[in-house]
């Protein structure tokens, strides 16, 4: 009876310890954490900026004030580029979507054809695809193909590789394997074994991101055009260059449109794919 | 397997199939239906196919040509690693001012909790839609055209940028909670704020964690390009040498963007296991 009491008494004692030492953990993280938010304001928010150029709360606020209003006359200007970007998106996914599937093939541990190389090697691809930014690679095919929408669907595409495969890849790694083991056991051969068995289980989550990324895609179409692949963007440059400030607000609407129509398609597809 | 023809009595071969004729009909119509909207496309977009092909050859060209000795030398500058610094800092801003506006925002805007589902619900779910809607490099600008060049403008953005991203997350995470607390608490005569901190965040503290970090790593990944337009960073750098056409230093800070991307992915995924396992 008694030695229990002093078990659980040492046990409660080591929790409590633990529970200190935790504690004082914690708190040096926050402190660090505090310290270098305290760094970053300094050189990034009050050295690095032009107060004098940014002058009092009200420039600032009657610079805020310019972009308020719409200018009515670019209506006509803004269809066709909204249907390009739009175009541009659905290609571009499409586009995304043939490139994924080598990727996800090779990226899933369980099916890759030749660990030591093919896994690597899609990882590597989706690690590239995701990490640069799609103005990036937009530049990139401008170089390349030059001007107009081919450049923004090849960026697009790229682009959106990264996060469609590495999605796929992990719902192949999660598969059931006994439709696997049936389709082998009865002579399947892998190509087989891929359309039969693996392809109906992932079919609806991966359909799910694919619309999901479709709908980031659009919002990426709709600045490509900032670097000279065609479509809103290049309609929202030439009025910022132009300084028609009611025709940059237009410009955001007309995406803001754009965008509202393509969320509310995908979360309607996904619910019914669900 | 699927389309052998199996007998039934008679002597009538049937091919199974999954789908009867009104089923059959409406998916091969879908299915045109696609293919006639991608040709229009197509079409409309005026895309030269007939040159599509001979653009991976140059593609590889111009990669092993101009971009391919990487001017390792130019990204070791100690000036450059500054503006990497910079832009690390100024991701970390970003995504934590926009942490701290989703936390009301994300309680705002989840149907359940929510102070008030006619007014405050569609405002707080209008100001995270936008927030997402418009794309990073656009809030770059317009922020650079209102505040003037430097970081404060890119940090805004991609404080904006994060409300959006996380705001949705949160939210959504706050809707799938489990209801019980939250009552018991509400008929001991707890108000608003004692609910949100004893009811809802113990429930959602550690997916709050994973999305707070990962909201980082994301931050981080806008940050290295928002500068483009003058925000700030490293941006800046990649949009000079494109314009003087510089192309072995572009590839070299393209491979330091890899490398640093890499490092914040990883250390987001370690972070968000450490997390997951303090639960």
């Amino acid at each position: 009876m008694n030695d229990e009491a002093t078990a659980i008494r040492m046990t409660s004692d080591i929790i409590l310890e633990r529970r200190r030492k935790s504690r004082n953990v914690r708190l040096c993280v926050y402190l660090a954490l505090t310290l270098l938010v305290a760094w970053s304001v300094q050189v990034t928010i009050i050295d690095d900026t032009d107060w004098e150029r940014m002058g009092s709360l009200a420039n600032v606020l009657e610079g805020a004030n310019r972009f308020i209003g719409i200018d009515f006359s670019l209506f006509k200007d803004l269809v066709e580029p909204t249907i390009e970007t739009f175009m541009i998106a659905c290609l571009g996914t499409l586009l995304g979507v043939i490139i994924c599937i080598p990727a996800a093939w090779f990226g899933a541990m369980n099916i890759t054809p030749f660990k030591p190389i093919t896994y690597p090697l899609a990882r590597m691809m989706m690690t590239i695809s995701r990490s640069i930014h799609e103005i990036v690679w937009a530049l990139f095919f401008v170089a390349v193909v030059g001007l107009g929408a081919l450049p923004g669907i090849f960026a697009i595409a790229v682009r959106s590789v990264g996060f469609i495969a590495k999605m796929s890849a992990e719902a192949i790694e999660d598969i059931d394997p006994g439709p696997v083991e049936a389709i082998r056991s009865v002579g399947g051969n892998n190509l087989q074994v891929l359309i039969y068995a693996i392809l109906p289980q992932i079919l609806p989550q991966v359909l799910g991101v694919i619309i999901f990324e479709w709908e980031i895609n659009i919002r990426r179409s709709a600045i490509l055009g900032l670097v000279g692949a065609g479509g809103l963007g290049l309609v929202f440059f030439r009025q910022m260059n132009t300084f028609n400030y009611h025709g940059v607000m237009t410009v955001i609407i007309a995406i803001l449109g754009l965008i509202l129509l393509g969320e509310a398609f995908s979360h309607w597809v996904r619910r019914k794919i669900i | 397997m699927s389309n052998q023809p199996s007998r039934i009595a008679g002597d009538v071969p049937i091919r199974w199939s999954r789908y009867k004729f009104p089923d059959t009909f409406l998916r091969y119509g879908a299915w045109l239906c696609v293919f006639v909207f991608l040709v229009y496309c197509v079409e409309y977009l005026n895309i030269p196919l007939d040159r599509l092909l001979g653009v991976f050859g140059r593609m590889g060209d111009i990669v092993a040509n101009r971009y391919y000795p990487p001017d390792m030398e130019y990204i070791m500058d100690r000036e450059y690693l500054d503006y990497v610094v910079e832009t690390i800092q100024m991701a970390y801003l970003g995504a934590l001012f926009g942490i701290g506006l989703t936390l009301p925002l994300g309680w705002f805007a989840a149907y359940n909790m929510t102070p008030s589902r006619r007014f405050i619900y569609p405002l707080a779910r209008l100001i995270t839609m936008s927030c997402r809607a418009v794309h990073e490099m656009i809030w770059a600008i317009l922020f650079v055209s209102i505040l003037g060049y430097g970081m404060l403008a890119g940090v805004l953005a991609l404080t904006l940028f994060c409300t959006g991203f996380a705001g949705k997350l949160l939210a959504e995470e706050i809707e799938a909670i489990d209801m019980g607390p939250v009552e018991a608490m509400r008929s001991t005569g707890a108000n608003l704020f004692q609910t949100m901190i004893f009811g809802v965040f113990p429930q959602i503290r550690v997916a709050f964690t994973g999305i707070a970090i990962y909201t980082w790593d994301v931050a981080f990944r806008a940050a290295t390009v928002v500068g483009f337009f003058g925000a700030g960073g490293m941006g800046w750098y990649l949009k000079r040498n494109v314009l003087q056409i510089e192309t072995e230093r572009v590839a070299a800070i393209l491979i330091s963007i890899l490398i640093l991307v890499m490092i914040s992915e990883t250390v987001s995924a370690w972070a968000r296991g450490k997390a997951m396992k303090m639960q």
